[in-house]
């Protein structure tokens, strides 16, 4: 955990935004491939986790664009040469997108997001679902691993074995994803009923919340309480 | 304050969990229930705490329950849960990804109490669970105990008038448990009342002032502990070890070839301070040995046996399985030969039915075989361990103590040469302690072995051969029990040896 933790949620929000507004309107691939790149380097350079799994599926699913987007011209009667600059740029601008929120989502806690929503006052259901949207991906990847971790740990050999192999290992590992993200929700549920959490009351928060959002409690000095 | 009467609660089988049973909770009693693992212990907590029916709807449901005077139906949400606060056993089921601080905080967060207070109340609290070097850390990262110390602290943020817990001592140290009960007399003052479930009552001793026994059904009349904890007939009639019981002397093992060696051992994962979590760690367990690990909670038990298994990374450090060098084996290839059984089975369960999951453990690869032999061992496995009727039933279905035997089903049929059994909670009570010992008595037979990770020195004194003492990242003593208990090192944890606290807190 970095400093970019703590940048307050809403900021790193617009400037999500921001970046994929930008990604959007540059024309062509000539700006958008360069612009890519130099956000998910901006990734790399933030020290940003999980950056290694990112490029991988961004890497997949920039090569299903540009294949769907080919062939979808090709039909329309273009020819490759223009087809391919088009499929490009709709690539470059979906991989500047989800690194931004990449961004966002891998350096922002459930516990910060509610913290800063709580902070703006917020009506609590708005709070609810901005930090679920944003903290239960990493929740369940966090997951995924755990459930390779069991199978690795009971015998299953998933590492040394080809990649159409380890993809359908991969894919087994749904059913106890679903099991598991079940139990998630059942216990979100369970914790927001029996903690009071309550539609009608507006949340407070214990952090100090600016521009930056206070990480952990300081046990010692109370000057900063007010 | 809390009247339970004529209680009925069932999941829709012929017999109900609760049958007629009552129950008053006056005003500043702490009142403690013990009762077997499957007596009914959670489902009667959650009735009494309002969970069932309001959040956990059951189709057998019939009695009164009544909160200082209103039945319990008409208070609203918001107003139970101000009233009475809840402990889960299996501690997961009430925590998500927050931090330490949001989760103690989330209670008062969620009513809008001032920043100030919320603040005031987390320093308070935090102090008092003695959890500084907890704060900031994500919760779902820490130690089984340290969450439920957590989730404690959560639960009297909000100064309810009940507190009612389910085995709120699973999972911590002998250390931690006795700060959790001199924390739990200081709050006394401003809980109104405390209902507690737990299987071993010695723990929560200096708490409690009365203590009710769940079994076939019925909840006896409370009595106090002096009453009770001496005696040895109604514990077992409940199905309980007696608190009070002798210890065991047993014949010294008879140890064969060295089955796992770990020379030097540092872990890559390294403590807040910057110090690897485990630093120059030497363990070799031999054929049919049982050794236990015992340390206070965070002091490296999960890191190391992680880092057995592979699932941790190491600096440096050599491991030989089998008298062959294990390094560069793939975790798989270390499970071949290393079985684990976590507290929490559910975390290592992935097959659709339970005979899948011991034919998987058996092939280390496929939920199912046609293979008569393999289908043989499954059906054996099965049967030793009493699951033979729910062979087909879905793994995620079965109650805790029935996944745990699974747990031992699936270890023992897989015929790995070492088991790791990280806590095993189903030995608190007799049947469970009989499954266990058959376990254990089924692998030493067979020249195999047991790591057992536990709290709970009882258990390490009744069924361990030999046992290691893990203290801040290294193994501070390892020799056989009788000098363990007695070692300079077992002092400075500050744990009551085995069977002696039994004799010194009520004799």
């Amino acid at each position: 955990m970095n400093r970019l933790h703590e940048i307050n949620f809403f900021f790193k929000l617009a400037f999500a935004f921001s970046v994929m507004l930008v990604a959007w309107l540059v024309p062509g691939w000539r700006f958008g491939l360069p612009f890519a790149v130099l956000t998910v380097a901006f990734l790399w350079l933030a020290g940003v986790p999980g950056l290694r799994g990112y490029i991988k599926g961004a890497l997949l699913l920039s090569g299903m664009v540009v294949v769907s987007w080919l062939v979808n011209l090709w039909l329309q009667g273009a020819t490759t040469a223009e087809a391919l600059p088009i499929a490009a740029g709709m690539a470059a601008r979906l991989v500047t997108t989800t690194a931004a929120f990449f961004f966002v989502m891998e350096t922002s806690t459930p516990g910060s997001i509610l913290a800063a929503s709580s902070a703006a006052r917020l009506p609590p259901v708005v709070t609810l679902v901005l930090s679920l949207t944003f903290g239960i991906i990493p929740m369940l990847r966090d997951d995924f691993e755990r459930i390779a971790d069991a199978q690795r740990a009971r015998g299953m050999e998933i590492d040394d074995v080809s990649l159409p192999t380890k993809l359908r290992f991969a894919l087994a590992r749904g059913i106890p994803l679903l099991v598991q993200a079940i139990r998630m929700a059942h216990a979100i549920s369970f914790s927001l009923s029996i903690y009071g959490f309550d539609l009608k009351q507006k949340r407070t928060t214990w952090r100090i919340v600016g521009p930056m959002v206070e990480p952990r409690m300081n046990m010692k000095d109370k000057a900063d309480d007010n | 304050m809390l009247k339970i009467t004529s209680l009925r609660l069932g999941f829709g089988g012929p017999d109900p969990v609760i049958a007629e049973t009552d129950c008053h909770l006056e005003e500043s009693q702490r009142l403690l229930i013990c009762g077997e693992a499957g007596s009914g212990k959670t489902t009667f907590l959650a009735a009494a705490a309002g969970l069932i029916p309001r959040l956990l709807p059951i189709p057998d449901h019939a009695g009164d329950v009544t909160l200082m005077g209103r039945p319990i139906a008409t208070f609203d949400k918001t107003e139970l849960f101000s009233t009475i606060a809840f402990v889960s056993q299996n501690i997961d089921d009430q925590l998500w990804d927050l931090c330490v601080e949001d989760v103690i905080a989330f209670p008062l967060e969620n009513r809008g109490v001032e920043k100030q207070v919320i603040r005031e109340r987390l320093r308070t609290l935090i102090a008092a669970f003695g959890i500084e070097a907890l704060c900031g850390r994500r919760v779902l990262t820490l130690s089984g105990g340290e969450r439920r110390m957590v989730a404690i602290a959560a639960a009297l943020a909000a100064s309810p008038l009940i507190l009612v817990m389910d085995e709120p001592t699973t999972g911590l140290d002998p250390a931690a448990r006795a700060r959790l009960a001199a924390l739990l007399q200081t709050v006394a003052s401003s809980v109104s009342a405390l209902l507690v479930a737990e299987q071993d009552p010695l723990a929560l001793l200096s708490v409690i002032d009365r203590i009710a026994l769940l079994s076939d059904r019925h909840l006896s009349q409370p009595v106090p502990p002096a009453n009770i904890v001496p005696l040895d007939n109604p514990w077992r009639n409940a199905g309980l070890l007696p608190p009070l019981r002798q210890r065991s002397e047993r014949p010294p093992a008879i140890l064969g070839r060295p089955l796992l060696e770990v020379r030097g051992l540092t872990t890559r994962l390294a403590r807040p301070d910057g110090q690897p979590v485990l630093k120059g760690v030497d363990v070799e367990i031999r054929a049919s040995e049982v050794l236990a690990l015992i340390g206070r909670n965070g002091a490296g038990k999960t890191t190391l046996f992680k880092a057995i298994l592979g699932l941790e990374k190491i600096a440096s450090g050599a491991l030989v399985l089998d008298r062959e060098a294990a390094n560069s084996w793939t975790v798989a290839a270390r499970a071949r030969k290393i079985a684990y059984i976590p507290q929490n089975m559910r975390h290592i369960l992935f097959n659709m039915t339970v005979t899948g999951e011991v034919i998987f453990a058996i092939t280390a690869a496929s939920a199912t075989s046609t293979d008569p032999n393999i289908l043989a061992r499954a059906a054996a496995a099965l049967d030793r361990y009493g699951l033979s009727g729910f062979a087909e039933a879905n793994p995620f279905v079965l109650s805790a103590r029935q996944q745990a035997l699974l747990g031992l089903a699936c270890a023992d049929a897989a015929g790995a040469l070492i088991t790791i059994v990280d806590e095993p909670l189903l030995a608190r009570d007799l049947k469970g302690r009989r499954m266990l010992d058959l376990f254990i008595a089924t692998l030493q037979e067979s020249g195999r072995s047991v790591m057992l990770i536990s709290h709970d020195l009882e258990l390490v004194d009744d069924v361990a051969t030999r046992m290691m003492i893990l203290d801040d990242g290294a193994i501070a003593f390892d020799g056989t029990l009788n000098e363990g208990w007695e070692s300079a090192t077992f002092r400075q944890l500050g744990w009551p040896p085995p069977y002696r606290q039994m004799a010194g807190e009520i004799g």
